[in-house]
């Protein structure tokens, strides 16, 4: 699993490639921890190459989400494949964020 | 000293002592206001505007070449420091003046209610002014308060000079009262609307407590008290011990459009939708979350499910399953690979058979 973060037209991106299962929810987490001090710039999670969210995954996001709402900024999800597509439907999570 | 002004030695000494105290009364304008900001935060009271000024010393120039033989000293004048607090509506001016008596100090003797000097045939459209100190004590300071309307009066009755030294004609001044009074009388209506309507809100939340469910046409008001009864919860707990999963509560409104769409018309309507689709519900979720270990879901998930699994056995199929997701979540060209999933996940269900 790898991720990046970096800035990009005064959005933070972070880009997820690979597999976010369990194993890799800590490692995910602790490079995705900067965005949670972001102030005044919208979010954007690049998951056009990530393969698969676990639940540790999907708590991510949502920490994201709610640390940006918070200080009135917000979070999109861009390029999702089908199969991480199906989990956020199947859990509902499709309800909560937005999707570009 | 002010341009174009001239005052006595009395005036001058005036001016002397204002500069002096003009400090303190910058002190006093921020504190006043954030005392009475956090008190009107607390008790829950949301004005359209809030400000709070220290007179210029033009401005007190001026008024002290008018009548300035009238204070003996800077303390007597009153509005060195002014508030002006507008509200939506008539009966928070009311609110907001108890709010002014709890933690301020009124100078009764020098404040007006303007809003009851009027003869009683005539008009007029003022605001209340309280003359208060801090409770630590300190030069006095004015309270304006108002409503947005009396506000846009005093506005524009300013701008069109209605206050200013040419004597205006008797006609117009009628024309004045007559605004005046259409604007006491919108002030009253707005005011009296509110209640009715809250008190139409509560009595439809009474009537959603009682079960009286078939008499509650179905809005966003209604569905919101509704919703208060947490009537998809069981449901949700149903689903979320399939993989022993948290629950992360969502906002459920936006699923109201998709609702209306069904042609619900009534809160009952909505629980006999809840009633009738439960079981398929949790079995098209089981065959979703079985087979992961998704332990945690949003609390939209079982009204989603329950709309799903409605348009299925409608033989709605994936037109309006994509409906769903479209309505919901906005159109994209993902939910038709959501619609073709759903499909697949509920083929083997039994609702589907006997649809």
């Amino acid at each position: 699993m790898k991720t990046t973060i970096q800035e990009q037209d005064g959005n933070m991106v972070a880009i997820l490639e690979g597999s976010l299962d369990t194993a890799a929810v800590p490692e995910t987490e602790a490079a995705m921890s900067p965005l949670l001090d972001v102030a005044g710039k919208d979010i954007i999670l690049d998951c056009t190459d990530l393969q698969y969210i676990s639940s540790g995954g999907l708590r991510i996001f949502l920490g994201i989400l709610k640390s940006a709402q918070a200080k009135g900024g917000q979070v999109f999800i861009t390029g999702m494949n089908n199969d991480v597509r199906a989990v956020f439907a199947m859990t509902g999570f499709i309800n909560i964020f937005k999707f570009k | 000293m002010a341009n174009n002004v001239n005052l006595d030695a009395h005036g001058q000494e005036l001016i002397r002592q204002y500069r002096e105290l003009r400090p303190a009364l910058k002190q006093l304008a921020t504190q006043a206001y954030d005392e009475l900001r956090q008190a009107l935060d607390e008790q829950g009271i949301y004005v359209t505007a809030m400000e709070h000024r220290v007179k210029t010393e033009h401005s007190l120039a001026g008024k002290l070449e008018l009548k300035g033989a009238k204070y003996k000293s800077i303390d007597d004048i009153t509005d060195l420091v002014g508030l002006r607090i507008i509200t939506f509506y008539s009966d928070e001016v009311d609110k907001v003046a108890a709010i002014a008596k709890r933690i301020f100090d009124i100078d009764w003797q020098d404040s007006v209610d303007k809003r009851k000097l009027h003869e009683l045939d005539a008009f007029g459209y003022n605001s209340l002014h309280y003359i208060c100190r801090l409770r630590t004590g300190g030069p006095r300071f004015e309270l304006q308060m108002r409503t947005a309307l009396q506000h846009v009066w005093s506005t524009m009755t300013h701008d069109t000079g209605y206050k200013g030294d040419v004597k205006i004609p008797r006609e117009y001044l009628r024309q004045f009262s007559r605004l005046a009074g259409m604007m006491e009388l919108i002030d009253d209506e707005f005011s009296r609307l509110r209640l009715v309507l809250a008190d139409y809100r509560r009595q439809i939340q009474s009537m959603v407590k009682s079960g009286k469910l078939d008499e509650v046409p179905l809005s966003a008001g209604t569905f919101r008290s509704y919703l208060d009864l947490q009537p998809f919860n069981r449901l949700n707990k149903r689903i979320a011990a399939v993989n022993q999963a948290e629950i992360y509560p969502v906002p459920l409104m936006p699923f109201l459009p998709v609702l209306e769409s069904f042609g619900l018309e009534t809160i009952g309507d909505v629980q006999r939708f809840i009633d009738e689709n439960s079981e398929d519900a949790y079995q098209l979720t089981v065959s979703q979350l079985a087979i992961t270990d998704l332990d945690i879901l949003s609390s939209s998930t079982a009204l989603q499910n329950l709309c799903l699994v409605h348009v299925l056995k409608q033989g709605g199929g994936h037109a309006g399953l994509k409906a769903v997701f479209d309505t919901i979540n906005g159109e994209t060209t993902a939910n038709a690979m959501l619609a073709d999933m759903i499909l697949e996940q509920a083929a083997t269900l039994p609702f589907m058979s006997h649809k």
